[in-house]
């Protein structure tokens, strides 16, 4: 009889290492992804100046566009918040797209080995961006459902875990349009 | 939510992988049982466990080597990112999205476009792509082809195929080995004088069978394990038009991989074999139509997030 209580006791507290380990796991995970995503950001933000420079060489006078970019590339380096990152990200790819657009009048410049070079990086780079994004809002929406579902549920308070926010962009048509077309 | 988006199908192929191998584990149960019955419990304590044993040692040593064994029967090279910046950039972007290890990637010389993935498990994934492929596709269709092969990586389609081929051959060994027996008169020792006619023949019968069974088991799972991986793809890409436009591209290409060998077949993404020579059942994968028609599925749902 005893051994019965023992082996329901030792199932019992397997069971709750069991449910707590894997709150954890989640939520290293959802650090793991957030984390990603501003690698690729800062990977973005460190292609622009070039960018900036090889578009100049040809289109000098196109001053406005530049700024636009640069004041976004700002904003986007100093923000810390997932909500501020995000709205900065959404803004900082609207003055890429400009930039990129300003690009297609000069066909010289198009034609640069360089420019050819930074645009697929800079393709490349948009991609990862919205995947990175993308793989961590899943590992958040596992890990708020894990938060609110039994049995894990009943462990969130113990194990500190908590629902994380989703990295909502805030223009709703860049869900659609992830990578920059050219 | 709709029933043919990417997540409902995903779990929907799961589920059938799970029962078709169930469903392998009682054809084993049933052909032991068929030579308990026919050959007695001394013939078939010795013979079992032997067939199953040169099985096991022949599948999961070709399953733990795999990603090595596969780059010498195909011809792939190992490349490295100076080799092809744009591919590695494409396959990047789809390992950021599936949340797995950089694989290792490979080239085949070849002129028909295809592509396969294998390894032992995603920190020793190898994906492999055909010269042909990398020339005829953009980038959109590239990125599909990539998350179908890293899809087949994360559902560790390697291990299923390996666990369906080991007991796919026990039991072909198994029926070979009493056949002969049969035959040379060697059968019918053992405890089984006073057994029912009725018993002896139902086991002839599935002893018979069997082997057809195993393989048309076998085929039954890599081809939802390919459908399975067209799912996991769109769960990564949330791009169905992309995959989609890639099997397209295959479906027009009539030229097959030059090794046509039968052992590597359900590794690449589109079945090497001529379709009109292996009838439906035996085929590794779903028809090339049916995916592209379950892709157009998905795609007519809208962007899925």
């Amino acid at each position: 009889m005893e051994y019965i209580v023992i082996g329901a006791v030792i199932l019992l507290v397997l069971f709750f290492i069991a449910q707590y380990n894997r709150l954890i796991r989640l939520n290293i995970t959802v650090d793991e992804a957030f984390a990603q995503i501003e690698v690729q950001l800062k990977r973005r933000a460190d292609l622009i100046p070039n960018l900036v420079e090889t578009v100049k060489g040809y289109a000098a006078h196109e001053q406005s566009t530049f700024d636009a970019v640069v004041t976004a590339r700002a904003k986007a380096t100093s923000a810390t918040t997932i909500a501020d990152v995000a709205a900065a990200d959404g803004a900082l790819t609207n003055a890429l797209k400009g930039l990129l657009a300003v690009a297609e009048a000069y066909p010289d410049l198009k034609a640069s080995a360089n420019f050819l070079s930074l645009q697929e990086e800079l393709s490349t780079t948009e991609n990862k961006v919205s995947f990175a994004r993308q793989f961590y809002n899943d590992t958040v929406r596992s890990l708020n459902t894990a938060v609110k579902t039994i049995p894990t549920s009943f462990f969130a308070g113990f194990a500190k875990v908590d629902e994380r926010d989703f990295y909502e962009v805030e223009n709703p048509t860049d869900r659609n349009v992830p990578g920059v077309k050219f | 939510m709709a029933e043919n988006n990417f997540r409902a199908l995903a779990s929907a192929n799961k589920g059938k992988t799970y029962f078709l191998l169930a469903a392998m584990g009682v054809l084993t149960w049933l052909v032991a049982y068929a030579v308990l019955t026919y050959f007695g419990a001394g013939t078939a304590s010795t013979i079992v466990p032997f067939a199953v044993g040169i099985s096991l040692i022949g599948v999961w040593g070709s399953y733990y080597g795999s990603d090595k064994l596969v780059l010498t029967m195909t011809g792939a090279k190992v490349i490295t990112r100076e080799d092809a910046p744009e591919l590695f950039n494409v396959i990047e972007e789809v390992v950021i999205a599936s949340g797995l290890p950089m694989p290792k990637v490979a080239i085949v010389e070849d002129s028909a476009p295809n592509a396969f993935a294998t390894g032992r498990n995603p920190d020793h994934a190898l994906i492999a792509f055909t010269t042909r492929i990398l020339e005829v596709m953009d980038r959109d269709e590239l990125q599909g082809v990539i998350a179908h092969e890293m899809s087949h990586v994360a559902n560790r389609d390697t291990l299923v195929s390996a666990v369906a081929a080991t007991t796919a051959g026990a039991i072909a060994i198994l029926s070979d080995f009493l056949m002969r027996m049969m035959f040379f008169g060697g059968g019918r020792r053992g405890g089984n004088q006073n057994q029912n006619p009725v018993a002896l023949i139902l086991s002839l019968v599935v002893l018979i069978l069997a082997p057809i069974a195993a393989l048309l088991l076998k085929s039954a799972i890599s081809r939802k394990r390919e459908a399975l991986a067209d799912a996991t793809a769109v769960s990564f890409t949330r791009n169905p038009a992309g995959l989609r436009k890639a099997l397209e591209v295959l479906a027009a290409d009539s030229t097959v991989v030059r090794q046509k060998s039968n052992a590597v077949a359900h590794i690449w993404i589109e079945s090497p074999l001529d379709a009109k020579s292996v009838s439906k059942l035996f085929s590794t994968h779903p028809p090339i139509q049916e995916r592209i028609a379950t892709l157009r599925a998905m795609e007519s749902l809208g962007p899925q997030i």
